[in-house]
């Protein structure tokens, strides 16, 4: 093993928090990006994996490591229950269905006693940020692994590629798509329920708010797109330019709520002008960026 | 049974103003395939406006109705290019990406309000307020009332205006074959452009009635964009008269859950029909739409 | 057909990814901070929402903390063994999310070194920083988050100034029971789905029930549903008393919806909510007759020796500094401040503190009983409410003129409770 290095405990939580969030990005990249079905209720298994750990570890006195598996059994159970029905539709459906079982999610954290309700949950305390930031690291480097190996090195990767393409051209092929869906949607799943878990013990409490507000689904689709959508590398670079940007902000006092609208015009740019994200930029090794060009072209649409 | 006949008319008045907000974004749908996310963030603005106009020029919101419809009109006539964009690049999925535009949209659009105008909750009075009818043992909130009749009244006229003029029905020839109006000469551009800003004034227009019976905060919009989604879902997506049942059911939905059952299940009964209908008639309970 | 990055991986890209990973895996905190540059004030770390959906909360508690640096600092600062030391506040944005409030609190422990902290505006954000301030073993006051989850934790670094609501909100009830005559006699609550308002909820029936109130309806209804069908039920059950456990938003839609169903209740009760500038906007003057409840008004006849002598001082400086009356949220975190001060003073340390003086700084808290302007400080050491502040008396409050108003309970009040409520269309 190579010499430790030494980084203050901040710049540790700050790597900590960025490693998560490209893990989660990625979690969502494989249903949004890879299958091209928007998920916009993901940060609901975030929030079932974190509600899964917290209340074993709380009420069944578990101890941390066997509630991620759970937690992540959990989270794919609901995927398939939300998949069925929706995935076998083409378009808008699943969108809507995703988003409104995000907040169905929420609705049920906030009413159940087992979740502490609207109080949150508290866990037991365990400080070991190092601890914390291995776990995370080693689920994220799992997470890119698994998109690695099955979605670029692997023939369910082809056919997701292949319903994102031309949905129908790829049942004409003989991909079952419904099924290829469900699996991928399921898949998608895992990593975001494991991310949860951890982040649940790593925070110490939770609230249906702080892991299952529609701020955790917004940040993945975010850092996904202006990363670079359906690529692997992709949630990485967009999730650390995100966050890392986003906490300098912060740490250089951004006191105020424009990174609500930031948000938004970086999401409105990105779709117009640079659909491909960053990976786009780097992957043609040309600038796709020409600002006159497609001032021009959006100008073309306003003559109606 | 005075209760049952209360909760019978709170239920109907809640759907009555869901209904204009269901109509546009519905209409939006079938012709442009639009799902759109900032639904809630137009009826925010909507009440915003209200709220400034009434606070710089007085006299009562309900005057400034028709100078809203136009200003939201504008607006959404302005937006509309941008969205066309989005929806027409060369990505592989064209919807998909309107869909994350006016995401991003409604995040803009909520961060600005925010930020312009903080979270400070505020109200509109209007003359209506606070005054009531009897009709037998219910009370019936007048403002309530208006809004009711002002839903009706407007999604009767949308619906005259689809039927018979011309413009109407380029709309409806879109809904039903695009390429086709495309064909017979329908300027599809022209006729998007005009659907959204139409769906934006009226959406705008119920932000002021939904204004002055609540309160107006930056967060309002999230709530509407729920009910919107539910509606057509249950509508049929882009079939416009199933949205009057629809709402109609989502309000009785909301106010028998809360006096019979708890107030704490209402949301959670909503989600649990909109993913019943998903399940058993993703066409809608007509069986009407895409 | 596009190609990814990997697929082009040769041996040296390899090597460089596992190199990179090793490296990572490596990442450790550093052994020790140190101890702290000498300096000749007091960094003061400030956690709170700034930004977020918390940000009006958390600006009130911050003008509550700016008060207290800026007066401290204009008599040349905390005077200490004959000394004078300025203060410093170093503000974290919490971004009304509990896992910034850890990075902030992680901030500003181990960047800034701070010598203590004044906590958040919101109870979920404090429940985040105080097992950050409790691994560093650093002293933690916060001047607003009084949710109970808070004390029950028994945090031994964690201190609040404002009592917990869950004993706040029984003031109007406990006034409607005794100083009003005929006592009423049922009670129909509804509170929202959030934490501090089912605790004020569940405070107003505890309450009821202590008082001989009966409970005719008590329902829990979540934050931003139509509340007119809730109301309905509550009007159907035709209780003397209306109790609504809320924020202020909530409270303003159901007062509305109460008027247009023609819901005459003898007397609508509110708590923290309606003592908002928001509050009585929104109502105008259906705002009259609305009970509520505050630990602290400006009126109020404490006589105080630190930093100000009165609450009307207090007022009047506040209102000059910043253009707006001061609430109970306010004066609580200029209060956390002085207690901090005070036991500052009494341990006679100077900054920067080292640990041994953190913990003397807590036990000195623990031990603190001090007048303050807010009134008396006096942390509890044991119990459910475990460094809550045990000494403050809960006040009744009622809207008669438009101005809040005094009624109870018992000797607090300052004018008489107006009871029944007059129906909506003889007001």
């Amino acid at each position: 093993m190579a010499v430790p290095l030494f980084v203050s405990s901040f710049w540790l939580r700050i790597a900590t928090e960025v490693l998560m969030w490209a893990g989660l990005a990625q979690s969502w990249n494989i249903i949004g990006g890879y299958t091209g079905y928007l998920s916009f209720g993901h940060g609901a298994f975030f929030g079932i994996g974190a509600y899964t750990t917290a209340i074993l570890m709380v009420h069944a006195g578990w101890p941390f490591w066997p509630t991620l598996p759970v937690g992540a059994v959990l989270s794919v159970l609901c995927a398939a229950t939300i998949g069925i029905p929706t995935l076998r539709l083409r378009g808008a459906y699943f969108a809507i269905a995703t988003w409104a079982f995000g907040e169905a999610v929420r609705q049920v954290a906030t009413v159940l006693e087992i979740t502490g309700g609207a109080f949150g949950m508290q866990l037991p305390p365990f400080l070991n940020l190092p601890f914390f930031y291995e776990a995370i690291l080693i689920a994220t480097i799992l997470t890119y692994l698994l998109a690695y190996l099955l979605l670029e090195r692997s023939m369910f990767g082809y056919k997701l590629r292949a319903i994102r393409e031309n949905e129908i051209a790829a049942e004409t092929a003989g991909v079952d798509t419904v099924v290829t869906k469900i699996e991928a949607f399921a898949l998608s799943a895992i990593p975001a329920a494991i991310f949860g878990g951890l982040y649940a013990y790593l925070i110490t409490y939770i609230h249906p708010d702080s892991v299952l507000g529609p701020a955790i689904t917004d940040l993945m689709v975010v850092m996904v797109l202006f990363g670079g959508v359906g690529t692997l590398w992709g949630p990485l670079v967009g999730a650390t330019a995100i966050q890392l940007v986003n906490r300098l902000l912060w740490f250089l006092r951004g006191e105020s709520t424009l990174y609500l609208v930031y948000a938004g015009v970086a999401i409105c740019l990105v779709v117009l002008f640079m659909p491909d994200g960053l990976m786009g930029l780097v992957e043609r090794r040309r600038v796709l960026f020409r600002p006159r060009e497609n001032l021009k072209a959006l100008l073309r649409q306003f003559k109606l | 049974m005075e209760l049952f006949l209360q909760t019978l008319v709170d239920g109907l008045l809640i759907g009555g103003l869901i209904i204009v907000i269901g109509v546009g974004f519905s209409l939006c749908f079938g012709v442009m395939h639009i799902i759109d996310f900032a639904v809630g963030e137009w009826v925010m603005l909507g009440a915003y406006t209200a709220f400034w106009m009434v606070r710089y020029l007085g006299r009562d919101p309900f005057l400034y109705l028709p100078v809203i419809f136009f200003l939201y009109l504008a607006i959404g006539y302005l937006i509309y290019p941008l969205i066309h964009r989005a929806v027409s690049g060369r990505r592989h999925n064209p919807a998909l990406m309107g869909l994350v535009f006016t995401f991003g949209l409604a995040s803009l659009i909520k961060g600005g309000a925010l930020t312009a105008w903080g979270f400070h909750v505020r109200s509109v009075t209007t003359w209506l307020s606070g005054e009531s009818l009897a009709l037998g043992v219910a009370v019936v909130p007048a403002l309530r009332f208006a809004g009711f009749a002002f839903g009706v009244l407007a999604t009767v006229a949308f619906m005259l205006f689809l039927k018979w003029s011309k413009i109407g029905v380029a709309i409806r020839a879109m809904a039903q074959d695009r390429v086709m109006a495309e064909l017979l000469g329908v300027d599809t551009n022209r006729v998007s452009a005009l659907v959204y800003a139409m769906y934006t004034g009226l959406t705008g227009m119920a932000g002021v009635l939904i204004g002055a019976l609540f309160s107006i905060h930056a967060g309002m919009g999230l709530k509407y964009t729920t009910f919107a989604f539910f509606v057509v879902v249950l509508a049929g997506m882009g079939y416009v008269p199933g949205v009057i049942p629809a709402a109609f059911l989502l309000g009785l939905l909301q106010s028998f859950v809360t006096v019979y059952v708890s107030g704490r299940y209402t949301l959670l009964a909503v989600f649990f029909v909109l993913y019943l209908t998903l399940l058993v008639r993703p066409r809608g309970l007509l069986g009407r739409g895409w | 057909m596009r190609e990814d990055c990997l697929s082009r991986l040769n041996w040296g890209r390899g090597l460089f990814l596992i190199l990179l990973v090793v490296s990572l895996l490596s990442l450790t905190v550093s052994p020790t901070t140190g101890a702290a540059p000498a300096r000749d004030f007091f960094k003061v770390g400030v956690v709170t929402s700034l930004s977020g959906e918390l940000a009006f909360g958390g600006n009130v508690t911050k003008r509550g903390y700016d008060m207290w640096a800026d007066t401290v600092n204009q008599l040349g600062g905390i005077e200490i063994a004959g000394k004078r030391y300025r203060v410093q506040l170093i503000y974290a944005d919490d971004q009304s999310t509990p896992a910034t409030a850890a990075v902030a609190g992680e901030r500003l422990i181990t960047q800034e070194q701070v010598d203590f902290i004044l906590g958040p505006y919101a109870s979920g954000t404090t429940l985040a920083l105080a097992p950050i301030t409790e691994k560093y073993k650093v002293p933690h006051i916060t001047g607003s988050a009084e949710s109970p989850l808070i004390w029950q934790r028994k945090f031994k670094y964690t201190f609040g100034t404002i009592p917990p609501v869950s004993i706040n909100a029984q003031a109007p009830i406990q006034t409607l029971a005794q100083d009003v005559s005929p006592k009423p006699q049922t009670i129909a609550i509804l509170g929202i789905d959030d934490p501090f308002s089912k605790f004020a909820a569940e405070a107003f029936r505890t309450a009821a029930q202590k008082f001989g109130i009966k409970v005719v309806r008590y329902e829990i209804v979540p934050e931003g549903s139509d509340y007119t069908p809730a109301v309905s039920a509550a009007k159907a059950q035709n209780p003397d008393i209306f109790a609504i456990g809320s924020h202020e938003k909530a409270a303003i839609e159901m007062i509305k919806a109460a008027k247009e169903l023609k819901f005459n209740p003898k007397a609508f009760v509110q708590h923290y909510g309606m003592t908002t500038p928001d509050f009585r906007k929104g109502l105008g003057k259906d705002a009259e007759y609305v009970f509520g409840a505050s630990v602290w008004t400006a009126n109020l006849n404490y006589k105080a020796t630190i930093l100000f002598t009165t609450p009307k001082e207090y007022a009047e400086k506040f209102k000059a500094k910043f253009g707006t009356e001061p609430d109970y949220t306010e004066a609580a975190s200029t209060a956390a401040g002085i207690a901090f001060q005070e036991a500052l003073r009494q341990i006679k340390a100077t900054p920067p503190l080292d640990q041994a003086e953190k913990d003397a700084l807590v036990a000195a808290l623990e031990k603190l009983n001090i007048m303050t302007f807010y009134g008396p400080v006096k942390f509890a050491t044991s119990g459910d409410y475990y460094h809550s502040n045990a000494g403050l008396q809960p006040i009744a409050l009622q809207y008669q003129g438009g101005k809040l108003v005094e009624v109870g309970p018992g000797k607090l009040a300052l004018a008489k409770p107006r009871y029944p409520t007059p129906p909506w269309d003889r007001r």
